[in-house]
């Protein structure tokens, strides 16, 4: 038995299919997937120079995008803890 | 993203729905792709040809673009088991879009 809110569970091989926790799941990877694409987007637009003169990232370009997600999910970070803020101050 | 919760029958069924959102998410980034190359570097229309300029052009428009999402995607697998949502904060957001409704239906009981 475990403890922790979500710890580690040996998953029962058998059983029904409960569509809640398979539409938890999609929710999730849709979510992962829509948070992706924005930031390839959001970074291309503020990284990558549009002039296109060459097939490779440039140093300065490669270092941009780490840089920009990672400050992507900070920012992301930072919503998700207001919006919870906000939340329980009206909730 | 952690499946291990789900048994079997459910693991199947999540990565055949699986499969099918990376071959759609696949074709949107594919038109994404063509629609962003071609407003870069596509803006002479004196000729329906393209130049060999604006060839190369989409040449290194793609080269990059797909270099920039596999090292975004490098990236982005380090920092997300970093970050998992969890559970409360999708309440929280769950939360914050029952207010956003509420006031939004305060606002029409006003109009009569």
């Amino acid at each position: 038995m475990s403890f922790l809110g979500r710890g580690p569970v040996a998953p029962s091989s058998a059983g029904p299919l409960s569509s809640e926790r398979v539409e938890a799941a999609i929710q999730e990877v849709e979510l992962v997937t829509d948070v992706f694409n924005r930031i390839v987007s959001s970074c291309h637009s503020k990284c990558i120079n549009q002039r296109y003169l060459d097939g490779e990232l440039s140093k300065g370009e490669s270092v941009c995008i780490d840089r920009c997600v990672a400050k992507f999910f900070e920012a992301n970070k930072r919503m998700g803890e207001k919006l919870q803020t906000m939340g329980a101050a009206a909730g | 993203m952690d499946f291990s919760q789900l048994n079997a029958a459910e693991q199947a069924q999540m990565s055949r729905i699986l499969e099918k959102k990376q071959m759609q998410d696949f074709l949107k980034m594919y038109s994404n792709l063509v629609e962003r190359c071609f407003n870069a570097c596509c803006n002479d229309f004196t000729s329906k040809a393209l130049s060999s300029k604006e060839e190369q052009c989409l040449s290194h428009c793609a080269d990059k673009f797909l270099k920039h999402s596999e090292r975004v995607g490098a990236r982005f697998a380090e920092l997300n088991s970093k970050w998992a949502p969890p559970t409360s904060e999708s309440y929280s957001i769950h939360l914050a879009s029952r207010v956003a409704l509420r006031s939004h239906i305060k606002t029409y009981e006003y109009i009569d």
